[in-house]
C-alpha cells in the first residue's frame, strides 16, 4: 500500500513524456477492440440468423473453406445453429458484461477509497479489512459460493462480476485521495467552503483519473476471463443466452467432430484479452508508469 | 518479534471470521433452506421439523453463535444430496486435486523464477522477449481454451495422451501442464519486475563501485531482496492449492475438489460449497501467515516490529 507517492513521480514523468510513435503491436490490438466494440454495438444487423434458429438440414456443418458453404460463415452446431450469429451475439453479451462490471468495481472501489481518506480512522481500519480479505482469497471461490447460495440471474451475475477487482480501485483512490488531500489545491477549495463531495468529484477525481482508467483496463481482461470460466463451467451465462465462455462449454462436447464450434469464440476471447492487457500496459507506461 | 507475530495471527484470525461471516451472511440472505431444500408443496410440518432440525426457528444471532461452535468443532453439515458429512465427502477429494497442483506448482516454481530472473539479468535480450511473451500468453489464454487446445493436439489428432480421466499417470500430464504454464507465466513476469527494481537501487551500484563481481552481487545483494514480492505470489499460489484447479478439473473430467464444487455449486448442496470455502480461506490463511513469518526472516527490517510490507 505504497501508493501514497505515486503522482509525484507520475506527474515528473509526463512533462518529461516524448512525443514518441505508438508501437505497431498497439494500433493491431486497438483496431481489434474496435472491431470487437463495433460487432457488439452492431450485432442485430450483422447476425444472419438467430441464435436460437435451427436448420436441422445442415448440422455440424464446417465452415467455409473446410467443407463448409458460405451461407453458414463458421460452420453449424449439433442443432444447426450458425456458429456466426452465436459468436457476434455472445461477443455483446460478454462485452455487456465485463463492462458492466469494471464499471461497477472502479465506483465502489473508488467510493470506498475515497470514504477511507476522506473519514481516516475506523472507517479507513473497516475498508482495509475489506480489501485485504478480498485480495487474501480466491475470488472464483467466493464467486461460485454466492451462485450457489442465490442461484443465477443475468443482473445478480454482473453484479457479482462487479465485486472483482474493486479493492484494487479502492487502495490506489484512497493512496491517492490522501496525497492530494495534502497538497494545496485541495486544501484551497476546502478553504472557499466547497463541500466534501464536491472536493473529491469535482477536484480529486478529475486529478487521479488517468491512474484510475488504466488500473480499469487493465482489470478488464481479467473480468473477461472469470465470465468466460464460470459461463464455461456452465455457472455463468445461461442458456438460451449465449456467450464466449458459454459457446466454448458446448463447443466442448464436440470437441472431436466440429473442433470450429469451440475454436472460434475462443479466438476471439484470446485476441480480446490480449489486445486490452496490451493497450493496457502501454496506457500504463505512458500515463503512470508508477503503477504496476 | 513477538509482537508482530501476534499482529499477524490476529489478522489471521480475523480473516477466518471474516469467511464464516461472509458464508453465514450468504446463507441466510440466500433465503429458507427449509424452502429450497423441500419442495413447496411439502406439508406445513414437514418444514417445521425441517427448520427445528437446522436450528432454523431460532434468533438470528443465537444462530450465528451456534454456526460458529458447530464450525469450531469440526461439524460442517451434513451434504443435502448425499447424506454423508460434507467434509468428508470434500477430504475425500483433496488426494486426487494436490496429485495435480503439487507437481503444477513445482512446474510454476521451476520455470517461472528461472526464466524471470533471466530475463531481467538480460534485459531487451531475445530471451526476454520471449520469456515476456510467453508470461502474456500465460496471463491472457484462458485455462480451459488452453486445455482443450492440448486436447485436441495430443490426444485428438496425435493420439498420444488421454483426454481425461485419472487412469495412469498420463493423465496427469495435460492437466498438470495447463495448470502449470499461466502460473508460470505470472511468476516469470513478477519475479523479473521484482529483479528489475532491485537491480535499478543504490546498494546495487555501491556493490559494484566497491569492486564486488557481478555475480556475487546478484546472488548475495539482488536476489535476496527480489525474493520478498515473489515470495508472496508463491504464497498465494500455495494457498490456492486446494481449490486452484477448478476449471481445469472440470475440463479434463477430474474427480477432484473443484470438480466436486462445481457439481456441488449446481445442485446448490450448500453444506458442500460451504464446507469447500472455509478449508480454502484455512489453506489461504496459513499460507499468508507462513509468507508474512517468511518475510520476517528474508526482510530483518520487519522482525523490528514495524507493520507494513505486501
Amino acid at each position: 500500500m505504497s501508493v501514497t507517492t505515486a503522482p509525484v513521480a507520475g506527474s515528473i514523468g509526463a512533462t518529461r513524456r516524448k512525443r514518441t510513435k505508438v508501437p505497431v503491436l498497439v494500433i493491431v490490438a486497438l483496431t481489434w477492440i474496435l472491431g470487437i466494440i463495433l460487432v457488439a454495438l452492431l450485432a442485430d444487423y450483422l447476425r444472419p440468423y438467430g441464435i436460437t434458429t435451427l436448420d436441422l438440414r445442415s448440422r455440424l456443418q464446417p465452415p467455409a473453406g473446410f467443407g463448409g458453404t458460405v451461407r453458414h460463415l463458421f460452420g453449424t452446431d449439433e442443432l444447426g445453429r450458425d456458429v456466426t450469429s452465436r459468436l457476434v451475439v455472445s461477443i455483446r453479451i460478454s462485452l455487456m458484461i465485463a463492462i458492466g462490471a469494471t464499471v461497477i468495481a472502479a465506483v465502489f472501489g473508488t467510493t470506498m477509497g475515497f470514504l477511507a481518506a476522506h473519514f481516516r480512522g475506523w472507517v479507513e481500519q473497516f475498508v482495509l479489512m475489506l480489501i485485504d480479505f478480498q485480495a487474501s482469497m480466491p475470488f472464483l471461490i467466493l464467486a461460485l459460493s454466492v451462485l450457489a447460495f442465490f442461484g443465477n440471474a443475468l443482473g445478480l451475475f454482473v453484479v457479482l462480476m462487479g465485486l472483482y477487482g474493486w479493492e484494487r480501485h479502492a487502495r490506489i483512490s484512497r493512496g491517492l485521495a490522501i496525497a492530494a488531500n495534502a497538497q494545496g489545491y485541495a486544501a484551497a477549495v476546502r478553504q472557499l467552503g466547497a463541500k466534501p463531495l464536491r472536493i473529491y468529484l469535482g477536484h480529486v477525481l478529475p486529478n487521479i483519473a488517468s491512474t484510475l482508467i488504466v488500473s480499469a483496463t487493465l482489470s478488464f481482461p481479467e473480468v473477461v476471463l472469470l465470465e468466460s470460466g464460470l459461463s464455461f463451467l456452465g455457472l455463468g451465462v445461461q442458456p438460451p443466452m449465449t456467450s464466449l465462455g458459454n459457446m466454448v462449454g458446448y463447443g466442448r462436447e464436440y470437441l472431436t467432430r466440429a473442433p470450429w464450434i469451440l475454436l472460434a469464440p475462443s479466438t476471439v476471447i484470446v485476441l480480446t484479452t490480449l489486445s486490452v492487457s496490451l493497450v493496457g500496459d502501454w496506457l500504463r507506461d505512458r500515463l503512470d508508469p508508477t503503477l504496476s | 518479534m513477538l509482537r508482530y507475530l501476534a499482529l499477524r495471527l490476529a489478522r489471521a484470525a480475523l480473516t477466518i471470521v471474516l469467511v464464516v461471516t461472509f458464508a453465514f451472511v450468504v446463507l441466510r440472505l440466500s433465503g429458507d433452506p427449509a424452502l429450497i431444500i423441500m419442495s413447496p408443496e411439502a406439508p406445513e410440518e414437514a418444514i417445521q421439523a425441517f427448520r427445528h432440525a437446522w436450528g432454523l426457528d431460532q434468533p438470528i444471532w443465537i444462530q450465528y453463535i451456534d454456526y460458529f461452535t458447530a464450525i469450531a468443532q469440526g461439524d460442517l453439515g451434513v451434504s443435502f444430496r448425499d447424506g454423508r458429512p460434507a467434509l468428508q465427502l470434500v477430504a475425500e477429494r483433496i488426494p486426487a486435486t494436490l496429485i495435480l497442483t503439487i507437481p503444477a506448482l513445482l512446474l510454476k516454481i521451476c520455470v517461472g523464477i528461472p526464466a524471470g530472473i533471466h530475463a531481467a539479468l538480460h534485459r531487451n535480450s531475445t530471451t526476454d522477449r520471449l520469456v515476456m511473451a510467453a508470461a502474456v500468453a500465460g496471463f491472457t489464454v484462458p485455462s480451459f481454451v488452453l486445455g482443450l487446445l492440448l486436447v485436441l493436439l495430443f490426444a485428438v489428432q496425435l493420439g498420444w495422451l488421454p483426454s481425461g480421466g485419472q487412469e495412469s499417470w498420463r493423465s496427469m500430464i495435460l492437466p498438470v501442464i495447463t495448470l502449470g504454464f499461466g502460473g508460470a507465466g505470472v511468476l516469470a513476469r513478477f519475479t523479473r519486475s521484482a529483479m528489475l527494481e532491485v537491480l535499478g537501487q543504490p546498494y546495487i551500484r555501491t556493490a559494484l563501485a566497491k569492486g564486488v563481481p557481478w555475480h556475487r552481487v546478484v546472488r548475495g545483494h539482488a536476489l535476496p531482496n527480489a525474493a520478498i514480492p515473489t515470495v508472496t505470489v508463491v504464497g498465494f499460489m500455495v494457498g490456492s492449492l486446494i481449490a486452484g484447479a477448478v476449471v481445469v478439473e472440470s475440463v479434463f473430467s477430474w474427480p477432484g475438489v473443484g470438480r466436486l464444487l462445481v457439481v456441488s455449486v449446481s445442485n446448490r448442496d450448500l453444506a458442500v460449497v460451504q464446507c469447500i470455502l472455509l478449508l480454502v480461506a484455512s489453506t489461504m490463511v496459513v499460507s499468508n501467515l507462513i509468507v508474512d513469518l517468511l518475510y520476517g526472516v528474508l526482510d530483518p527490517r520487519l522482525r523490528a516490529g514495524a507493520s507494513g510490507g505486501h
